[in-house]
């Protein structure tokens, strides 16, 4: 366990794009809420223009700016962390590094799968905790600016611990969700011996080219299709109304909605481990996983 | 006590081309082994496949240990240095000593950082903003620091300028070596490194074709210098390499009559390097002129 540490300290030292990139999307979207326009009326209150937010959910104000704030940091994470792990078994093969890291009593297996845990968990962790960080330092502008108004909602320590358990659950449902495609790319680093990219994106097209030219069929692209697009579905009970994860009650004419209705009722874990596409997802990673920790053992420089 | 290192029919393909093709030999404890042939003879391949980076064929025991399948314990009591432009450019030098130190049950941190005083290096240097020279100090402080059995070294001086090669071997025989140790070398270099070895063993095509200790060369091989004239009868003892050299002809033999080769003249015993240029440049016929102005064939024979 004492080496699985230094290796991931490792990472952080050769890869501090980890926690820069975040750290600037926190500092503009801080900037952007410092500077930018905000405004409030009788029913709306809207940054940017962007967002309308209804004066009702006030008080639940602060997991509504939570989501807000942590989807721009969770649309750019998986962007980074495909290119981590596609580089983080082919750079020290490129550069000849791996001949030292060779040297030191840390086996394979623990190489890779520091790096695939890095990839996985620890920088979505790590772009989750700025977030969360932006969330409160915007919480405070915002009270800041608007007066006591908002202040209120703006800081809810009971809704704070909801939203770190949803984060929590999601990194760790997304992250068995994309266990073989993450799985593939550190797969494609460990043998590759250039143009990791285009060896990642390759087979899979040549695949579904052709399965549609042998049997005219869309299987493998569909489901390709639906491993990447549908981890956020597959892990949380979303229902298009969106009567899942808010609740709306009529008080003497007056609406008044409540969000989260209950993060529990959101959340669906049995049903996501108990899916077989979850089951074979994760059967199909390991598979990968281990044929890159094979590969490594055999690889060393380019 | 088992040999240190232990081959028998050790084979490496690469397809169709075969770099180590059956090789046998075995590494006692203490010595210093020069593993010497020309480039693409296979040294690398025999190092690669002692240290358990590569696969091969037929039997390898290094330490009582299967390379490959235990790199990891075998790294614990083995360490090398596979040409010294490892170190990854991004690493800082203290860090690098903080990680070995972490992962190394065997690295003295007062060692490493000792060495490292006597050197201009400074701790908080990137890998990458020092010379090649530096480099390599920084390279071998980090190994010499390490308690182990036995030190590998793959053209450990490769792009180095007659300075830090020097200093190179001095750290490695003055602050390293003892009776506990050895030390496995490959070059291409021999000059720089003969003085230093007490085993020899030379490379070509895939085979050990010498395989010695110094004390034994001096026993088993010989050369005589003789004039133009005596040179015919010299020949009838059948040399197995001739040279010649400013009008002269050196003349080299195997388990030669010492008392009938010393009625030509002083009998010497060859030279590493002009042994290696004997064994390699094959028979009679091969004998290449002294363009270099270098010193006749060695030191008297006693």
């Amino acid at each position: 366990m004492n080496n699985f540490t230094w290796l991931i300290r490792r990472e952080f030292w050769e890869n501090r794009a980890i926690w820069l990139i975040p750290a600037v999307i926190g500092g503009l979207l801080t900037l952007g809420i410092i500077w930018g326009h905000l405004h409030f009326d009788n029913d709306f209150f809207d940054i940017n223009g962007a967002t309308k937010i209804p004066l009702e959910i006030i008080p639940y104000s602060f997991f509504i700016l939570s989501g807000f704030v942590t989807v721009i940091f969770l649309v750019i994470m998986p962007i980074y962390s495909g290119w981590y792990l596609l580089d983080c078994l082919y750079s020290d093969r490129k550069d000849r590094s791996i001949l030292f890291w060779k040297s030191l009593p840390i086996s394979d297996t623990e190489t890779v799968l520091a790096k695939l845990a890095v990839g996985l968990v620890i920088v979505p962790l790590v772009y989750v905790a700025i977030a969360d960080l932006t969330t409160i330092v915007f919480g405070f502008v915002i009270s800041l600016r608007l007066g006591a108004w908002g202040s209120s909602g703006l800081w809810n320590p009971a809704a704070w611990l909801e939203t770190q358990v949803l984060w929590l659950y999601t990194i760790l449902t997304l992250a068995v969700w994309y266990l073989p495609i993450a799985g593939w790319f550190i797969f494609v680093s460990a043998w590759a011996t250039r143009a990791v990219i285009l060896w990642s994106l390759l087979p899979p097209l040549a695949v579904c080219l052709g399965e549609r030219w042998a049997f005219g069929t869309h299987f493998f692209g569909r489901m390709l299709l639906d491993r990447l697009g549908t981890g956020y579905a597959r892990a949380f009970h979303v229902l298009g109304d969106g009567s899942t994860w808010r609740e709306i009650t009529t008080d003497g004419g007056q609406n008044h909605m409540h969000v989260p209705v209950n993060i529990w009722n959101l959340m669906d874990p049995v049903g996501f481990f108990s899916s077989p596409a979850t089951l074979i997802g994760i059967a199909v990673g390991v598979a990968l996983i281990l044929a890159a920790i094979v590969l490594r053992t055999q690889r060393a420089e380019i | 006590m088992p040999p240190l290192i232990e081959a028998k029919d050790l084979t490496k393909r690469y397809g169709s081309h075969v770099a180590l093709d059956r090789v046998n030999f075995s590494v006692e404890s203490g010595r210093i082994v020069g593993l010497i042939g020309p480039n693409g003879a296979g040294k690398t391949s025999a190092l690669r496949s002692v240290l358990g980076l590569t696969n091969y064929s037929g039997y390898l025991r290094v330490l009582g240990k299967e390379p490959l399948r235990e790199r990891t314990q075998l790294m614990r009591d083995a360490c090398f240095i596979a040409d010294v432009a490892v170190l990854p450019g991004w690493l800082r030098v203290d860090r690098a000593i903080d990680f070995v130190a972490g992962v190394h049950p065997r690295f003295r941190r007062e060692r490493a950082a000792a060495l490292l005083e006597k050197t201009t290096v400074r701790q908080q240097s990137r890998m990458r903003e020092l010379s090649k020279g530096m480099k390599t100090q920084v390279h071998l402080a980090l190994t010499m620091a390490i308690d182990a059995k036995l030190f590998v070294l793959d053209e450990p001086t490769l792009g180095l300028d007659l300075l830090a090669r020097r200093s190179f071997y001095d750290a490695l025989v003055n602050d390293y070596m003892d009776e506990t140790r050895t030390i496995l070398i490959t070059t291409h270099q021999v000059e720089e490194v003969e003085n230093l070895l007490t085993d020899v063993m030379f490379i070509d095509k895939g085979r050990i074709v010498l395989d010695s200790s110094l004390e034994r060369i001096a026993e088993r091989y010989a050369a005589v210098v003789v004039g133009p004239s005596d040179l015919e009868a010299a020949r009838s003892l059948r040399p197995f390499h001739e040279r010649r050299m400013l009008g002269k002809t050196i003349l080299y033999f195997e388990q030669p009559d010492f008392e009938r080769l010393a009625a030509f003249g002083e009998v010497l015993t060859p030279s590493v390097s002009d042994l290696f240029v004997a064994k390699l440049s094959g028979s009679l016929g091969a004998a290449d002129t002294a363009a270099d102005g270098e010193t006749l064939a060695g030191v008297p024979h006693e």
